[in-house]
């Protein structure tokens, strides 16, 4: 037989469990909205200053399954990882806005760029930018051949380029295109030529 | 007695402190998949032996890896179990061996979806996904670069395991194209940097069928389904002699 004062401690001790429970699902869910939210709302990156050039993007066309070269006035600063940084971002900008030729999810950006040696790049990307992308193997590739080739382009000599996402490595970018791999710039000159 | 039910009492108190830790806890989506994998498929006794020629096929995503969305509830992880089914059927139907990599929905990574094929020596392995843009269906084999391919030698570095059987997995593509073009349907060929095809050290494809709103015979209709699977499993057959150097 249980003393009744102990029944009441351990209805006690349930009740507590159960609120605290509650009470931290709740706080995590409202964090994980609050960071989302400023993600969304705030740029990953400042804004750079650098002289307005007029640059050639190329972008991809869901549609008809194409990447074509478009002409673009981007402010590009001198130094090379800013403009790398600049110039991926200035793709993912023709992505967000409406309508777009092939939707990104609102917060897709580049965080930072780094040069790990002279011909090898990695590329740091939001969150947002893996989590909201449509999922497929050409929507995919399409998006990493776009920027790699626009890098390429006006960045001269990247061989390597390898993606994060928010500072971490991620297996597919949406559970095809690989992203644990670095991509070798001379394939993916060769993959976007099929597309173009 | 009364020391007892203390004592069954605080064992009470200490398992509803773990249930409630537990509860308050986000799991680890990935510590689910692997026990799903180790749990969820046992090899079973005709796995254990190794036949001469076997087709690994793989039906991409599962478990929390959802895939492609599509209209209404359809998601690639099913589109492509059910299509993985009919291609067993249409291979078994012409004598030929087939192993699934997942029989159910759960998770399987990458990097274990070509561990279990190379561990099993798969003859051949065939991916198969669902997505947009486009219509018909892709075929994919692997891109491996000339530095890449100079690799090959007795040990494989696993980003480029596939290097010993590039021009395979191109026949095989090839092979199936041809027959799905002979059913009707409109067929892109691609290499593509794709995981995991370049850490597997057989022929190696992926092929996606793309829904197209104008076409009469949806996604997952069994007509479609059943003339892919029958493309696929011709296009074995054809290729069979020169893929199956275990044969």
């Amino acid at each position: 037989m249980i003393p009744r004062h102990f029944q009441i401690t351990i209805a006690l001790v349930l009740l507590a469990i159960l609120i605290s429970g509650i009470v931290i699902i709740r706080m995590t869910h409202k964090e994980e909205a609050l960071t989302l939210q400023a993600a969304e709302v705030a740029p990953a990156a400042p804004m750079v200053g650098g002289k307005q050039e007029h640059i050639q993007l190329l972008l991809a066309y869901d549609e008809d399954q194409a990447l074509r070269w478009r002409p673009a006035d981007v402010f590009l600063p001198a130094d090379r990882n800013l403009r790398a940084r600049e110039t991926l971002r200035s793709v993912l900008a023709q992505y967000l806005q409406m309508p777009s030729p092939h939707p990104l999810a609102k917060g897709a950006d580049i965080k930072d760029v780094y040069f790990i040696s002279d011909d090898t790049m990695i590329v740091d990307t939001t969150a947002q930018f893996a989590d909201g992308h449509p999922s497929g193997i050409l929507l995919e590739e399409l998006t990493l051949a776009s920027l790699i080739e626009t890098l390429t382009a006006n960045v001269p000599g990247i061989t390597k380029v390898k993606f994060l996402v928010d500072g971490k490595e991620r297996e597919t970018l949406a559970g095809h295109a690989d992203l644990m791999s670095f991509y070798q710039t001379a394939a993916v000159h060769e993959l976007a030529k099929e597309f173009e | 007695m009364r020391w007892s039910n203390t004592g069954a009492g605080l064992a009470f108190v200490a398992l509803c402190c773990a249930l409630g830790v537990l509860i308050a806890t986000p799991q680890e989506d990935s510590a689910a998949g692997s026990q799903a994998v180790s749990s969820g498929t046992p090899p079973t006794e005709s796995q254990k032996r190794t036949p001469e020629f076997f087709v690994m096929i793989d039906p991409s995503h599962g478990g929390n890896d959802k895939g492609a969305m599509f209209s209404g509830k359809l998601v690639e992880k099913d589109i492509t179990l059910r299509l993985a089914r009919e291609v067993r059927k249409e291979l078994e139907e012409r004598g030929i061996e087939v192993r699934l990599l997942r029989e159910s929905d759960i998770d399987v990574s990458l990097d274990r979806r070509a561990e279990i094929t190379n561990e099993q020596r798969a003859g051949i392995y065939i991916a198969l996904h669902a997505g947009r843009p486009g219509k018909g269906v892709r075929v994919y084999t692997p891109l491996l670069t000339d530095a890449q391919q100079a690799q090959a030698g007795r040990f494989l570095p696993w980003e480029t395991a596939q290097s010993v059987a590039l021009s395979r997995s191109q026949n095989v593509a090839h092979a199936v194209s041809e027959e799905l073009k002979k059913k009707g349907l409109t067929v892109a060929n691609l290499g593509l940097p794709l995981r995991p095809l370049n850490n597997i050290a057989a022929p190696a494809i992926a092929v996606e069928l793309a829904p197209d709103e104008n076409d009469a015979q949806p996604l997952e209709g069994q007509k479609r389904q059943n003339a892919v699977a029958t493309a696929i499993a011709l296009g074995i057959v054809q290729i069979r002699s020169q893929a199956g150097a275990r044969q």
